[in-house]
């Protein structure tokens, strides 16, 4: 994870006096906003599929996929973002995330868009409010094509509720 | 040449031999004369011997060869078999098992000489009165009197050669050399008797190879000889000038030299005898010919560097068979369907039919998969009598131990985990559990004490009990220790049954042994052995009468991967329950349920049950109304029982075992997950955590 935040964090990197580094990220839809999702962390993107729920975990854990025989829990990223709860359309999207510690992880999203190709000029980082609560989900925003997106910290996001 | 990529099969070769020699060594004892049992151990210490030799490890080789000169004149007849001479073999066993152990970890021997051993095992060989001409292993520190004794000069004769020494020197003479044989014997007076060694090591060698040093070089260099040593040379001159090399240094008393006869030398002659005399064994000349096979092949000797040796399983070539038939069947199974599906609609029979063969091929090939992993138990249990043997001289008891079931198999990696837990239970039985003599006779018990391990198949599990005739577990004294020790209050203690008092056994750090001894008493025990057998999804009970003894009855999932449930349903969700921990389905009307503490109980046939109801433990609605009849499925932990209240039955599934990962583990009951033919999830319920 620590590897995670220092690639991020070098995504962030302003100082462009090495050759400009640009990184592929795809671009899914939450609600209206759109975020963008380095794709070296994801495993896979499939269908939404029927999740069986799990009793007794956070409600943001929607339960577990079958993905070609492997049990994949699956979360609910509007809910951990605190967003309105999930309506699941044809878009709908689950996205797997590699994780080593804790083996793979997928998220609810209504829609994936496209893959963009952001350098690290276009990467602006996001100050982060450590008074702020709400834990800060987000490392940075790109411009791409005058549209922001907001760049996912995956370690937050994936982290434990109580983390 | 590099013997390290021999190392694996040396361990496992080294540990099958170590087994048959204690198992053998064992019956030997009760049963001195018996032919059967000399022989077959002389042939595992000769095989073990070879197998050193080959890998370079001269101390283990030393030790085998010295116990193979025992063995060798027990079987013919020259020793008799006495109780000391079997208590120092059982210490060579323990200091060869030693070697293989440091030889595991580090691909080295250790530089434990054993020097004790040794001369313990040239002690009996001494003993055997009437056979002073008994060959007297020339090994290291060879008794001064073998010295001494030994008239002839031929000195060459005794030493040991090995396989690829005698090809060495074979093969020399047919290059047209000279083999001879050199002894060397310095003079008393000489102080630095290695360092006169060395030179005349020196000054032989100018003249000639020197091929084998008796004793060793390194041996010589570290002084560790007597006043002389023998060398055996090849050379194209003359044995004079050897001679004459080695008189040129000072301080030198005497040099003796001959041509060496290989026919005469000492190992030259009992290898083929013994090859003879095995060769209408089958098996064993099998065993025996691969260390010889491998010692051809050993041309030089050398420390082998430090091989990762992994963990394997010996496979019975039948089974890899049955595995690789299923496989090809598989392929030709779905090669079928594949044609079948180009043809479409027309053949729907033919495409259904075909489906099924499908679906049994790979039931089979599941099951002989499985089975390639499952071993005997026989490779743990097996180096129980020889524990309890000792334990018995150590402890000052008699005691038997009976084993049955030693087949049974299970999956490899509860086999190598079960070993631990049992042999701690075997330990308490014969310390803990069996009386003295003297209170044996009192209570009118026969003296031997009984101590027993039984393994069975039932169903899915595998049962292991460990117990004794002895005293008994004493629920009083644990009752009493329990308030002691603060576990638990006086008020406690009077209202809690006999089963829960000896369950306070299995706390950590709870051991009821009035005094600490080598055997038992640590503290580090039960709780170790339930723990353990938990972890491998297994449980421990004990069955106990005080006076007449207890059982320790531990049950073992016979894989981890695969067992069969009950499919049910609840609010509409599909779950999983072990088979193993159901009892009985129940059908109950909602009229006889009482409440009793406020809880639900059902009285089944005699037994008060309480009810769990499932849809209320996994948030959600049950499907079902408040008057139907409740479909109850009973379930068990040892002794307790609980109904768990499901919505509907599916029946009865084999299923695959799947983490949840470890992303999801706050929930308690839910042991797993399984994936159905549909591609859908089914949780699994752990019912003993739900009890």
């Amino acid at each position: 994870m620590d590897q995670l935040k220092a690639l991020n964090e070098l995504g962030n990197v302003e100082d462009a006096k090495t050759s400009v580094e640009s990184f592929q990220y795809i671009v899914i839809r939450l609600g209206e906003e759109q975020f963008g999702i380095d794709i070296r962390f994801i495993d896979n993107i499939v269908k939404m599929q029927n999740i069986t729920r799990v009793p007794k975990v956070p409600a943001y854990l929607k339960g577990v996929i079958n993905l070609r025989g492997e049990v994949i829990p699956v979360m609910s990223i509007r809910m951990k973002m605190g967003l309105p709860a999930d309506e699941f359309t044809r878009t709908t999207r689950i996205i797997i995330l590699k994780s080593e510690q804790q083996g793979n992880v997928g998220i609810i999203v209504d829609e994936v868009k496209e893959v963009v190709m952001l350098e690290t000029t276009q990467i602006e980082k996001v100050a982060y409010d450590s008074k702020d609560n709400t834990v800060n989900f987000v490392t940075g925003v790109g411009k791409h094509n005058g549209d922001l997106i907001s760049l996912l910290d995956l370690n937050s996001i994936t982290l434990e509720e109580n983390a | 040449m590099d013997v390290s990529q021999y190392l694996e099969i040396f361990l496992d070769e080294t540990k099958e031999h170590l087994q048959t020699l204690n198992t053998q060594i064992l019956e030997l004892e009760s049963d001195p004369e018996n032919m059967d049992t000399i022989n077959e151990i002389f042939r595992a210490a000769h095989s073990l011997k070879g197998m050193a030799g080959t890998m370079g490890y001269k101390r283990m080789q030393n030790l085998t060869h010295d116990m193979e000169n025992v063995f060798s004149e027990v079987r013919t007849g020259n020793i008799k078999v006495q109780p000391e001479m079997i208590d120092v073999l059982f210490k060579c066993l323990d200091a060869l098992e030693e070697y293989n152990n440091n030889i595991q970890q580090t691909a080295d021997e250790g530089t434990n000489d054993n020097e004790v051993l040794i001369k313990q095992l040239n002690d009996i060989l001494n003993g055997a009165g009437g056979a002073p001409a008994a060959p007297q292993p020339e090994v290291k520190k060879a008794s001064i009197e073998a010295a001494a004794e030994s008239s002839s000069d031929e000195k060459w004769n005794d030493i040991a050669l090995d396989h690829s020494q005698i090809r060495v020197l074979t093969e020399a003479k047919k290059m047209g050399k000279k083999v001879y044989g050199v002894n060397v014997v310095i003079q008393d007076s000489c102080i630095l008797k290695a360092a006169r060694a060395f030179l005349v090591f020196k000054a032989v060698e100018e003249k000639s190879e020197i091929i084998v040093s008796n004793p060793s070089a390194q041996d010589v260099e570290d002084e560790r000889f007597d006043r002389d040593f023998t060398l055996i040379v090849v050379s194209d001159g003359t044995v004079d000038d050897i001679i004459k090399a080695a008189e040129s240094v000072s301080e030198i008393a005497k040099v003796t030299g001959a041509e060496l006869v290989l026919e005469n030398t000492r190992n030259y002659h009992p290898i083929e005898e013994s090859d003879r005399s095995v060769s209408d064994d089958k098996k064993t000349a099998v065993a025996e010919s691969k260390p010889q096979a491998a010692a051809k092949t050993a041309e030089k000797k050398q420390t082998p560097g430090k091989p990762v040796v992994n963990r394997t399983v010996r496979v019975d070539i039948e089974k890899l068979d049955v595995l690789m038939n299923l496989v090809s069947e598989l392929i030709i199974a779905k090669n079928s369907l594949v044609s079948a599906s180009n043809q479409e609609r027309e053949k729907n029979a033919g495409f259904n039919e075909q489906i099924e063969y499908l679906e049994s091929v790979t039931t089979n090939l599941h099951e002989s998969v499985m089975k390639v992993r499952m071993v005997p138990i026989e490779s743990v249990v097996n180096k129980f009598p020889r524990m309890i043997r000792d334990l018995s001289k150590s402890l000052g008891k008699k005691m038997e131990l009976y084993m049955t079931g030693e087949e049974t198999e299970l999956d490899r990696t509860v086999v190598d985990e079960i070993g631990d837990p049992l042999m701690h239970l075997l330990r308490n039985s014969a310390d803990h559990g069996l009386e003295s003599a003297e209170v044996r006779a009192q209570r009118g018990k026969p003296p031997v004490g009984t101590i027993f391990l039984n393994a069975y198949q039932d169903g899915n599990n595998v049962v292991i009990e460990v117990g004794d005739d002895g005293n008994g577990i004493d629920i009083e004294a644990v009752r009493n220790k329990g308030i002691e020790r603060g576990v638990i209050t006086p008020e406690q203690a009077a209202n809690m049954t006999d089963k829960e008092v000896i369950d306070l056994l299995f706390l950590p750090s709870f051991s009821t042994a009035k005094k600490v001894t080598d055997v038992s008493g640590r503290g580090v025990g039960l709780d170790v052995v339930k723990s353990k057998i938990e972890s491998l999804s297994g449980e421990v009970e004990i069955k106990t009468k005080l006076g007449e003894g207890s059982t320790w009855i531990i049950r073992l999932p016979l894989t981890l991967a695969i067992i069969q449930a009950l499919m049910v349903v609840v609010g509409g969700e599909k779950y999983a329950i072990s088979l193993g921990s159901i009892q009985t389905l129940e059908d109950i009307s909602p009229s006889e349920i009482k409440l009793v503490q406020n809880k639900e109980v059902i009285n089944l046939r005699g037994t008060v049950i309480p009810l769990i109801r499932l849809p209320k433990v996994l948030d959600i609605e049950s499907t079902r109304s408040e008057d139907e009849n409740l479909i109850v499925v009973i379930v068990k932990k040892g002794d307790k029982q609980a109904g768990l209240v499901i919505d509907e039955l599916i029946g009865q599934q084999e299923i695959v075992i799947k983490s949840l990962g470890k992303y999801i583990k706050q929930c308690k009951f839910i042991s797993g997950a399984t994936i159905l033919g549909d591609g859908e999830i089914a949780l699994i319920l752990d019912a003993n955590a739900l009890i």
